[in-house]
């Protein structure tokens, strides 16, 4: 518990300014929908005039644009972007900032297991991660009943909001197993910048390719605002699959953690 | 006696780094033993495998006869560690890392965390980022000694520490060899290790060399001497039973000597001399030593 409370606390700064970023770009995006969707028909004639490959690429759906939720999960595409790298970010600094910072020497000449530590850890990042959606997908909901011009779904909204936490936890637990398998890290945003940024070009990719099993190796693919604004629903292939990975991925964490030397910096 | 710590053939090896092949030694409960070598000589690596924060090639090391590894997390409840290298979290201020640091024992810290701040010369409400290295080593030793280990491991513990707290540190951990703590000390300072310890095992090369009481070890030791005379002498003048390297240059006398120093003493003060000086030999002196003797 000690360690759990110590490591929510070192969370603290970057979880609020992380939450204050996803809520602004959230806002910005949603303060624009009241316009948008007065010139629908416009832009329409507009976007249409793209390529359709760039249409996809940008996650442009001109059927759902403008709707609320079909606007929203377009601004989604960017606020999950951001999660992600907030998820990374705490995953691989989850271990390797210990390194880093000299203070595994400290933690782990205390009473109590590597397991223990990888636990208390892993649980204030995931309270960290679980506190950030909570806030942010209130702000957003208040934000969309404050811009709708009809009555929107809900569920659907919240649905589509549940998407920034799902892909963060897979990019947490991807930044765990990077954390726990590298000897020494020395810059964390390095790592997870070009780790999103290479996820985000290959679901990009699989986009404009429209090929199903790319979706499989980009986490951001896994929830497909599309099919979750027809259906009022998840694909739940892909949770599965989300579900085993993110699994696979901590159970390794463990297990490399338990058994590694930690070497005098 | 007990054997607090029982080391049996450990080796680590990593990759083409040296590491320690083929350590046993024992330590006994209510001993303070030195533990010293040059840098490198795999001190370090000996001690945190003990720690388990590396783990062995192959041999096995007890503490309060548990394995070391196995048993860890219980073991770690009665030692108190002080790493070479401090170096806290930044953003907290020292108090909250004691704090945190005794969070771990299931025991009331907080007095003794006043006392050996006190003793430490310390001041608890500063950052720990603002602290100099002597200061930050300071942290360190409270966090060491805060829940009254049964087993205090300390690595190279004086360096960055001024001679004044150097002192009050070695006072420190006498009165918990008293109140019946088994200190290990590492370090490449033989002086210190002297001062303090019963006995030492030596290492050199990842390997012990020799494991002796520290008046043995005195005992064999060579002192180097140095004199300076008002006139010349003649060059046989100090060469007796125990002297070496005897070099005699004009008014400048220099010679190693082993032995009973009474001998050199009385025969320096029979002459007229203008300086001298008498020096402990360095450790790779003493290795020296001990290679001879195995060679």
């Amino acid at each position: 518990m000690n360690i759990f409370l110590h490591e929510l606390k070192a969370y603290r700064k970057s979880t609020m300014i992380w939450l204050v970023s996803l809520t602004a770009i959230m806002v910005m995006f949603m303060s624009m929908f009241p316009s948008f969707s007065k010139d629908a028909e416009q832009m329409t004639t507009l976007l249409k005039g793209y390529p359709e490959a760039l249409r996809k690429a940008l996650s442009l759906d001109l059927a759902n644009f403008f709707t609320i939720l079909g606007f929203y999960s377009y601004a989604l595409s960017f606020i999950v972007l951001a999660g992600a790298i907030q998820a990374m970010n705490i995953g691989v600094s989850i271990v390797s900032k210990e390194v880093r910072e000299k203070t595994a020497d400290f933690l782990l000449t205390k009473p109590v297991t590597r397991t223990a530590i990888v636990s208390a850890k892993l649980a204030a990042a995931f309270a960290s991660l679980l506190l950030t959606n909570i806030i942010y997908g209130a702000a957003a909901v208040m934000m969309a009943t404050q811009v709708q011009v009809e009555d929107f779904n809900v569920t659907t909204f919240l649905l589509l909001s549940l998407t920034l936490f799902i892909v963060q936890l897979m990019f947490l637990a991807l930044g765990i197993v990077i954390s726990v398998m590298a000897r020494k890290i020395k810059s964390v945003l390095t790592v997870s910048l070009a780790t999103v940024f290479s996820f985000y070009f290959i679901g990009t990719l699989g986009g404009i390719a429209d090929e199903q099993t790319i979706r499989y190796f980009s986490p951001f693919k896994y929830v497909d605002t599309a099919y979750i604004l027809k259906n009022s629903g998840y694909e739940v292939s892909y949770l599965i699959v989300g579900a085993v990975l993110i699994a696979v991925a901590i159970g390794t964490s463990y297990y490399v953690y338990s058994k590694k030397d930690i070497h005098a910096v | 006696m007990k054997n607090v710590i029982e080391i049996d053939h450990l080796t680590k090896t990593y990759g083409k780094a040296r590491g320690i092949t083929n350590i046993s030694f024992n330590v006994e409960e209510g001993e303070i033993f030195g533990f010293i070598g040059p840098n490198g000589a795999g001190k370090s690596t000996t001690i945190r495998t003990l720690l388990s924060l590396i783990y062995p090639t192959s041999g096995s090391a007890k503490i309060f006869g548990k394995d070391c590894i196995e048993f860890a997390p219980e073991i770690k409840k009665e030692i108190g560690y002080l790493p070479s290298e401090v170096f806290y979290y930044d953003n907290m201020k020292v108090i909250e890392l004691l704090k945190y640091s005794a969070s771990f024992y299931k025991k009331d810290c907080t007095k003794r965390i006043k006392e050996l701040a006190e003793i430490m010369d310390l001041d608890l409400t500063k950052k720990i980022d603002d602290l100099s290295l002597g200061n930050k080593k300071k942290v360190g030793i409270v966090q060491g000694l805060l829940h009254e280990p049964k087993l205090i491991i300390l690595d190279e513990p004086t360096s960055g520490l001024d001679p004044l707290m150097q002192q009050r540190f070695f006072e420190l951990l006498e009165a918990e060899h008293k109140k019946g703590a088994t200190v290990l000390f590492s370090s490449h300072i033989l002086t210190e290790v002297q001062r303090l310890c019963d006995r030492v095992a030596i290492i050199k090369e990842g390997e012990i060399v020799a494991v002796e009481k520290i008046s043995t070890l005195q005992e064999n030791n060579y002192k180097k001497f140095k004199i300076h005379t008002k006139a010349n002498l003649d060059a046989d003048y100090f060469n007796l039973a125990g002297v070496s390297n005897l070099v005699v240059n004009n008014d400048t006398v220099s010679f190693l000597f082993r032995g009973n120093l009474n001998s050199v003493m009385k025969k320096i003060s029979d002459v007229e001399i203008a300086n001298v000086w008498i020096d402990e030999p360095d450790l790779e002196e003493i290795f020296m030593h001990y290679y001879v003797k195995e060679a």
